[in-house]
């Protein structure tokens, strides 16, 4: 395997004060692997770090690949996001092929195409016409994994992709999100608590704790705490 | 019927203040999806009064430098839309900039806002004993004095936000709707939020200029508000919010016309009888569905 991103002594933090320092490893091509710790310890500001949603106090993140020709793709929260839009859940997956269009062109036959079929991927083709508000916790987890796979991205980013969500629904996600893993040889990196639903399907696992992140095999890293 | 007839007369005599109206009507709503999608309605009431308070500042600054400006010249609705367009815009970008630092206290600086622009506003024009007569009727919003020069110019800028809305709408929506996703695609959101609050501080501007701060800031929020509750899809939206606007502004005049009613107050009192009706059916209609299931 190869390196897809690498973090080289990286600082993270908020208004100069750092959560997390002298950060270092790498991820590799096609590896899954989740970012684990207690709640609280930094790793959520770790993830908006590797993502560029918060700027590094030092260090540096290098991705393999041109970020600003393919984006990676980004599954939020699903709470982040406000009823408020009226958005179908099509409109919502349409939204992840605006990575690749630029701004003035309008969204083409090709991209709704690319948006269907990605939304069929996740098994939500019935719903494309449905409000996404009126969507399962669950059913609204995928449709956002469509919407970060219609970016065809290298490498997934999910934010706690089980929060909120029923036993059955989390089992769906992991399911779904392992095999996009395994089939597709697509890259994840996942934000989670639930160690239960990582351990057995994640290849890695980097620990964040008292202001350090280590990377290691899953098994390695969750004896070791 | 025959009052209907003769508005829709094009030889009317209220012609253009009928035509601004509809223009007033059609745009601010497309803008204004925007103040509701990003839960800024509040800002929508202090950014007229700012727009306002800019006019009244923009004549008393013109009177205390240069001197006595001349009533109803093309200059002085350049004057007028220099200082609204000012204020609005200054006022959006440091309000904007103190909710990036932190979300506490947004309601009370938008409240303090108002507060300082109304009474700017009275204060800029007690000052300026030579355009209050005019300057008032203006800040009234009274449409019935505007000019076909005005119309025109009316006509042509708001065309223009109308077409950057139209042509720009999947970044505008994407930056209100996933900030962070619009992040993770390299977009510069401040940018993009620059570009919308200009396209919001032109709109509310001119909307001050022809029908006032309270015309101006019913038809931002109110068409919109009622068009959320009738549509599921975003451009279902807009289009519904400004012909929803549009309506009320036709109907408003119409019924003022009619019945010898104040212009503006008719307008917005029209589109809130609209949102009461169809919020109230929608009511109903939950109602009935939790009945049935």
């Amino acid at each position: 395997m190869t390196a897809l991103l690498n973090l080289d002594d990286v600082s993270i933090g908020y208004e100069g004060r750092p959560v997390l320092t002298h950060v270092t490893f790498a991820i590799e091509r096609g590896e899954f692997v989740a970012l684990l710790g207690p709640n609280g310890a930094g790793k959520t500001t770790l993830f908006r770090g590797i993502l560029g949603l918060i700027p590094l106090l030092g260090g540096r993140v290098a991705y393999s690949f041109d970020r600003a020709a393919s984006p990676p793709g980004y599954v939020p929260q699903k709470e982040s996001l406000d009823p408020i839009f009226p958005l179908t859940t099509f409109e919502v997956v349409l939204m992840g092929t605006y990575a690749r269009i630029p701004p003035l062109r309008p969204v083409g036959r090709e991209a709704r195409r690319r948006a269907a079929e990605r939304l069929a991927e996740v098994g939500l083709a019935a719903q494309a016409k449905q409000p996404f508000w009126a969507l399962s916790g669950g059913q609204k987890q995928r449709a956002l994994i469509a919407r970060a796979l219609a970016v065809e991205p290298e490498v997934l980013f999910l934010d706690e992709p089980t929060a909120g969500v029923d036993t059955e629904a989390e089992r769906a996600i992991m399911d779904l999100i392992s095999r996009l893993n395994r089939d597709r040889g697509l890259t994840v990196v996942l934000v989670s608590h639930h160690l239960r639903l990582v351990r057995e399907l994640v290849h890695a696992a980097i620990w964040v704790e008292d202001g350090r992140a280590r990377k290691g095999a899953t098994e390695t890293i969750l004896a070791s705490q | 019927m025959s009052t209907l007839l003769e508005i829709l007369d094009p030889n009317f005599l209220l012609h253009d203040a009928l035509v601004g109206s509809l223009l007033v009507g059609l745009v601010c709503p497309l803008v204004g999806v925007y103040f509701v999608l990003r839960r800024m309605i509040f800002l929508g009431v202090a950014l007229p009064q700012l727009s306002a308070a800019g006019i009244a500042f923009a004549f008393f600054a013109y009177r205390a430098v240069v001197g006595v400006h001349a009533h109803e010249e093309p200059s002085e609705r350049a004057l007028a839309m220099v200082g609204s367009f000012a204020f609005t815009l200054i006022g959006l970008l440091v309000l904007a900039a103190l909710e990036r630092r932190g979300r506490n206290m947004v309601e009370a600086r938008i409240g303090t806002t108002y507060a300082l622009a109304a009474a700017a506003t009275i204060l800029f024009l007690a000052a300026d004993p030579y355009g209050e007569a005019h300057m008032v009727n203006l800040l009234k919003g009274d449409i019935t004095t505007t000019q076909s020069g005005h119309v025109t110019l009316l006509a042509a800028i708001y065309g223009a936000v109308v077409l950057v809305l139209l042509a720009l709408r999947k970044e505008l929506l994407l930056v209100s709707f996933d900030r962070e996703l619009a992040m993770v695609f390299g977009r510069r959101v401040v940018l993009w939020d620059g570009l919308l609050y200009l396209l919001i501080g032109i709109t509310i501007s001119l909307g001050v200029m022809t029908a006032g701060p309270l015309v101006t800031f019913g038809f931002l929020v109110v068409p919109a508000l009622t068009a959320r509750l009738l549509t599921r899809r975003m451009l279902a939206f807009s289009l519904t919010a400004s012909l929803l606007g549009a309506a009320a502004a036709f109907v408003g005049f119409w019924a003022a016309y009619r019945w010898d009613l104040p212009l503006g107050p008719s307008q917005v009192a029209t589109a809130c009888v609209v949102l009461m009706a169809v919020g109230a059916l929608n009511a109903l209609r939950q109602r009935l569905r939790r009945h049935h299931a």
